[in-house]
């Protein structure tokens, strides 16, 4: 039982020490991570020395016809096996052909998510075709053949396995040299053309990744996204000509052709994707990130020329994610970054890719709400959650998206981005902004509503591609933003701050397990942290703890207090439990939060006015907080008087707009 | 253009002026409609609440997490209790909605139903009284809408179909076939909105019309005293295409003064606060708001009476006899 109760100039002390204590940590820690890359100059998409293994290295070749909305390409494969083992065949995923019918296993899972795109023109299907495989000089084209590792579902065609003549050895490198055509979809996850808009990703045969377990080559899943191994991108694309190109990377030479065309070369190293987009209307503005103790990172923007007026909020977020994110996990190594405002309804909103990202906003974005701002920063910050630390997006996207969630919602309250809550009308082109209610970091950043309606839906440890399509990105989002956070308030950010710092300094340009982030925060924070993960990852309980009762009655010139408070969910977190009294009084209680009630009782010379479980909101899991509260003089009645009067207004006018009609 | 709708629209708001128990006991029925389903919200609310500290912001404030809690775990009516009720949120809201035809809860269909009903057997009482432009009490009102009720009622079928033609088959036709088809390779979100616009002013002039032609349906079935609904509706077609200048100057002034109302709320509407005398300052606004606008549909009404008795040979002429109660010494015997 805790009593502490500082007094004012006692607690800004704390504070005090604390701010100097966690900028000393911050810059400690920045210091020490960029020493560690200080030696890593980029220039011109070339990285030295090297920061990942560069195991895949791809120099492409592609043309686009924009009039056919067909690419064809070649491209050469410099693949080293980093494993122990020897590897027997190839395995390419051909993103493309998920959506060359509905028939794809994709599509299917579409249909299961209770999304469906309608029907679509024959033309705007997509495919991936390859022409022809040789490796190491051999033509292995015939050998080719699609498997489906996941569903065995025959029509899905989204990877190819090429058999091999001779085995690759552990440490031996072969080259794979591969010739293509593809069909440009209608927008289909990010993907596609609109008007003379394009946007191309997940757009070459790309190798999978080979583990020591074997070829981790899963088919295109409708909610899940990519994992591929480190490499080196040069390529050669051929637009029309006066049609700008964002790439991942840098433009290091443009040639005009004579027919009309130019052919800009990208060059990047230490990436594991390589995305490309073009288009006529772009508007280009450029800008820079500076930062006393990171590296500078020149920011280029493609915009549309309707939103011409955002371009300081597009930069302005993204420097704050180069500035927290940097500040807090480690610093952006490759000196550059593209940022897309994609076309309306070309779908390629909100999107990340090495070096390069697509934001998102409207005609009509008012200030105030973090519109592009909340996109902007999370694309940004998926540089570091995806970009460098690269986990499995197939089978642990909360990796990647869930750490990124919480970041993002974290960088956000950190750069006071005004966060309004703004409500759509007619059609979803008017915003209209609510004053009254500012978005909060802890529940809304975090997606607490998503999660509320989810929170049951699949477990945590079960493979992404595996959760139900509709509901799996509560889990993968949200749920995982929510336990970060809950753990950052339950440790403190200086020891949550560590522990991602760690993390991330450990498995940069790696791919990380969900284990290996179990171990860093255990280490890190000094404690087993074991029991926390198999309630928040390895179980779906819910959270939900509150007040049963409490009493307080007079005896005498003493009040006895009652509390009663009890856990209505499955899963245990320990909670404290505040009890307020008239005379000023607080009583702290920690409690384990393991048996299903507790009570505690009190003998005061005053009454109790409000007991709380978990009154700091340290559980953001909690599904149900309102019931986590009595207070002996509620004000429940009032306040249901005031918003059903409110409401009421609404109705009625809901009412009188219909009576225009007699 | 439109100089008779200019002076039928100044004659309908002094024939509104001054019957100001109209509008009184209409925003009294509003007010009779909705108090129960506030006080069933209220109720959930409150249960909701319980004797939570999280009351304490909902009532001195907005406490957002409370609200998504609530509107997370709602079924039935409480699923209404959103963000949107907040302000001029919720007249922006009801635009949009009928506009974009967007569903509403059983429960609200099932309210506008009964409100609607109410309303068809108002507008007989009302229109009646602006007809004869003096006063006709309660026995005259009550005696009017009784007698038109049922005829009403038969033109609401009418309506019925109209409407729902428009709103069930124009409507996607417009906005889920003819705006997709419109917009598929727009990359420009601009020109989008600006078409939906143009959709929009297309699907709001064919219900003004509606509404015109059913408005004069009823005006000259009062007047006239006709019996057929179909033929009033004819001749509210031909009223208004005969008078197409005239109605038209007048709808548009009926409808600058809805919008001049909708905007001066939006200006005036208070902010969220505590559970004082703010929150009855705000509670008041909403209902002078609401008085305005139905000040607003009863100026439609007799504005358009009174442009309609304009065009006949004795202004202010109405066929049915003011009824009187005893009609006779010997009726008074039976």
């Amino acid at each position: 039982m805790s009593r502490h109760r500082p007094g004012v100039r006692g607690r800004d002390h704390v504070v005090c020490t604390r701010r100097i204590r966690d900028v000393l940590v911050t810059t400690l820690w920045i210091s020490t991570a960029a020493s560690s890359l200080a030696s890593a100059q980029a220039s011109g998409g070339g990285i030295t020395p090297p920061l990942s293994p560069r195991n895949a290295n791809y120099t492409i070749t592609a043309r686009l016809d924009p009039a056919a909305r067909t690419i064809t390409g070649s491209e050469t494969i410099t693949w080293r096996n980093i494993t122990a083992r020897p590897a027997t065949e190839l395995q390419f995923h051909l993103y493309w052909n998920a959506w060359r019918n509905d028939r794809s296993t994709f599509m299917h899972e579409l249909a299961l998510a209770g999304q469906s795109n309608g029907p679509r023109a024959d033309s705007d299907w997509s495919r991936i075709d390859v022409n022809s495989v040789k490796i190491d000089g051999a033509d292995r084209t015939a050998v080719k053949r699609f498997i489906a590792p996941d569903d065995d579902n025959q029509d899905d065609q989204t990877v190819m396995a090429v058999g091999l003549a001779q085995p690759v050895v552990p440490g031996a490198t072969a080259t794979i040299e591969i010739a293509w055509s593809a069909h440009v979809p209608r927008p289909f996850a990010r993907t596609g053309a609109i008007g003379n808009f394009f946007f191309i990703a997940q757009w070459f045969p790309k190798l999978g990744v080979l583990q020591d377990q074997g070829w981790n080559c899963h088919q295109f899943h409708a909610g899940t996204e990519f994992f591929s191994d480190f490499g080196v991108y040069d390529v050669s694309l051929t637009v029309p000509l006066g049609w700008p190109v964002g790439a991942t990377g840098v433009q290091v030479k443009r040639d005009d052709n004579a027919d009309r065309t130019t052919t800009y070369r990208y060059y990047q190293e230490d990436v594991h994707d390589f995305v490309w987009t073009t288009s006529p209307d772009y508007l280009e503005r450029t800008a820079r990130f500076d930062h006393p103790r990171l590296p500078p990172v020149d920011m280029r923007l493609l915009l549309q020329p309707e939103h011409a007026s955002q371009a300081d909020r597009h930069f302005n977020a993204t420097r704050t994610t180069l500035k927290y994110y940097g500040e807090w996990f480690g610093p952006y190594p490759y000196g550059h970054i593209t940022i897309i405002d994609p076309a309306f309804q070309s779908g390629a909103g909100g999107m990340e890719y090495p070096t390069l990202f697509t934001a998102g906003t409207r005609w009509l974005a008012p200030r105030g709400v973090a519109t592009p701002e909340g996109v902007t920063v999370h694309e940004a910050g998926h540089q570091f959650w995806y970009g460098m630390v690269a986990n499995n997006e197939f089978e642990d996207a909360w990796m990647d998206e869930g750490f990124n969630t919480y970041s993002t919602a974290r960088a956000l309250a950190a750069d006071d981005t005004p966060n309004f809550l703004a409500l759509r009308y007619f059609g979803g082109f008017i915003p209209r902004v609510v004053r009254e209610i500012a978005l909060s970091r802890e529940t809304e950043g975090n997606r607490l509503t998503g999660y509320r309606h989810d929170a049951e839906s699949d477990l945590p440890s079960t493979p992404s591609f595996r959760y139900f399509p509709s509901t799996g990105g509560s889990i993968t989002y949200n749920k995982t933003a929510l336990w970060l956070n809950t753990l950052e308030r339950w440790l403190g950010w200086p020891a949550m701050q560590r522990i991602l710092s760690e993390h991330f300094a450990r498995w940069r340009f790696k791919h990380p397990k969900p284990d290996d982030f179990f171990t860093v925060a255990s280490e890190v924070s000094g404690r087993d942290l074991t029991p926390f993960f198999d309630q928040v990852y390895r179980s779906s309980n819910v959270f939900d703890y509150g007040v049963q009762e409490l009493q307080s009655t007079r005896d005498g010139d003493h009040f006895h207090t009652s509390v009663v408070v009890r856990r209505h969910g499955e899963a245990v977190f320990p909670v404290d439990v505040a009890v307020v009294f008239r005379n000023g009084d607080r009583i702290t209680e920690h409690w384990d939060g393991e048996d299903r009630w507790k009570l505690y009782r009190y003998d005061r010379a005053s009454e109790a006015v409000s007991a709380q479980v978990d009154p700091n909101r340290v559980l953001l899991l909690d599904a149900n907080y309102t019931n986590n509260s009595i207070a002996l003089e509620p004000r429940g009645s009032a306040a249901a008087t005031k918003w059903s009067l409110a409401w009421m207004v609404w109705l009625q006018e809901c009412l009188l707009s219909w009576a225009a009609l007699v | 253009m439109g100089g008779a709708g200019l002076n039928a629209w100044r004659d309908g708001i002094r024939r509104v002026n001054g019957a100001p128990a109209l509008a009184a006991a209409l925003w009294a029925l509003t007010l009779a409609v909705t108090l129960p389903m506030a006080l069933a919200m209220r109720s959930l609310l409150a249960r909701h609440l319980g004797a939570s500290v999280a009351a304490e912001t909902a009532a001195s404030g907005v406490n957002y997490d409370w609200m998504q809690e609530f509107s997370d775990q709602a079924a039935g009516l409480g699923v209404t209790f959103k963000p949107t009720i907040i302000g001029f949120g919720a007249v922006a809201d009801n635009l949009s909605a009928f506009l974009d035809h967007s569903e509403r809860p059983v429960v609200i269909v099932a309210a506008a139903s009964v409100y609607i009903l109410l309303w068809i057997f108002a507008a007989g009482g009302i229109i009646d009284r602006y007809a004869r432009d003096r006063p006709t009490h309660a026995t005259g009102f009550f005696a009017a809408s009784g007698v038109f009720f049922f005829r009403f009622l038969r033109l609401g079928v009418l309506q019925a179909i109209v409407y729902s033609t428009l709103f069930s088959s124009l409507h996607p036709l417009l906005f889920e076939r003819l705006y997709p088809k419109l917009t598929h390779d727009l990359t420009v979100e601009r020109t989008a909105f600006l078409l939906r616009v143009g959709l929009y002013l297309v699907f709001g002039a064919l219900v003004a019309l509606c509404v015109t032609v059913f408005d004069y349906a009823k005006v000259r079935a009062i007047v006239e005293d006709r019996r057929s609904m179909i033929s009033a509706t004819i001749e509210g077609i031909r009223f208004v295409r005969r008078n197409a200048a005239d109605t038209t100057a007048l709808f548009l002034l009926n409808f600058g003064s809805f919008l001049a109302v909708v905007g001066l709320y939006a200006a005036l509407v208070p902010a969220v606060a505590g559970t004082g005398v703010s929150m009855w300052v705000a509670v008041m606004t909403g209902q002078l708001y609401l008085l305005a606008r139905l000040w607003v549909k009863l100026v439609f009404w007799a504005s358009e009476t009174a442009l309609f008795q304009s065009r006949l040979a004795h202004v202010g002429y109405v066929s049915r006899p003011e009824p009187r109660w005893p009609e006779s010494p010997q009726a008074e015997q039976i």
